[in-house]
């Protein structure tokens, strides 16, 4: 697998932190990691940066997951990247909410190392 | 119909509930076993408290508290650092665990986890202090093992439609 570059969106830096560990864990490596603290300062990045894999809290302030979600179509960000949510939320109305604003993968928080590769390794054939 | 969580009150409220969460959380995340502990907390000085509203069809918070060294040795878990004082990182982490646990517990009843929402952690810091809430239509309040130490779990809950 070549460098993957990782979005990683979590109001909690010891959660993008953990997140990121369990990236490489999932064997994801070499990895590049970029980080934001809410939604807001995810769609900054997708602007200036390329990557491979987005990986997005839902309950952030200033701009939830969903809507970020929802911004990132709408502004036409990051075409084709698969962006898994990664969530304390659990209830299908939320995994649905999710999927219809473009979610390929959602994670139930807590987690472990091998939850994560399960859901993000499939998405990333062809990286 | 509208719907209600009134009719669901034992569900809800059972204790059996709040261990299991507690259970997967810090078997997940921390990779260790807290059991259940009959003790209260003890607490000599500086303790943190994480707080976690809810909102929705229940009201009220997941109140996490534990001692700073337990605090600290549970961030290093989490991140691989170590810490000397209850910093910014510490606080994150307890939050966190806060959240994750209130999540959880909500996740134990599926009409509650998609019709209560929770808010962002908000920890507190310090000695002597005491959070009350006013006639709460139940109250969950458990200690648990963490090595030779403990911590305090509660959930409140101060309105159920």
């Amino acid at each position: 697998m070549s460098e993957i570059r990782a979005l990683i969106v979590d109001d909690s830096s010891v959660m993008r932190k953990i997140v990121e560990r369990s990236l490489r864990q999932a064997g994801l490596d070499p990895l590049v990691v970029n980080e934001a603290g809410n939604g807001s300062e995810g769609l900054e990045v997708l602007k200036n940066k390329d990557v491979d894999l987005i990986l997005s809290d839902i309950n952030m302030p200033n701009m939830d997951g969903l809507e970020f979600l929802r911004q990132i179509r709408a502004q036409r960000l990051a075409p084709g990247v698969p962006v898994v949510m990664i969530t304390t939320e659990s209830s299908e109305e939320h995994v649905k909410q999710a999927i219809q604003a473009g979610a390929r993968g959602y994670i139930r928080k807590p987690f472990t190392a091998e939850q994560v590769k399960e859901r993000v390794l499939p998405l990333l054939h062809g990286v | 119909m509208a719907l209600s969580l009134r009719s669901l009150r034992p569900l809800v409220s059972d204790p059996l509930n709040l261990d299991a969460s507690v259970e997967e959380v810090f078997h997940m995340m921390l990779g260790i076993n807290c059991p259940r502990n009959a003790e209260p907390i003890t607490v000599e000085g500086e303790s943190v408290t994480a707080v976690v509203g809810f909102c929705g069809l229940l009201t009220g918070a997941c109140i996490f508290r534990a001692g700073r060294s337990v605090a600290m040795d549970m961030a290093a878990r989490m991140t691989g650092m170590e810490f000397d004082t209850v910093d910014d990182i510490v606080k994150d982490a307890i939050g966190e665990i806060c959240n994750i646990m209130a999540g959880a517990w909500k996740g134990k009843v599926p009409d509650l986890a998609a019709n209560c929402g929770l808010s962002v952690p908000a920890v507190i810091t310090g000695r002597d202090y005491h959070l009350h809430v006013l006639s709460p239509e139940f109250r969950l309040v458990h200690t648990y093992r963490y090595e030779d130490s403990s911590f305090a779990v509660t959930i409140v809950c101060d309105g159920l439609q």
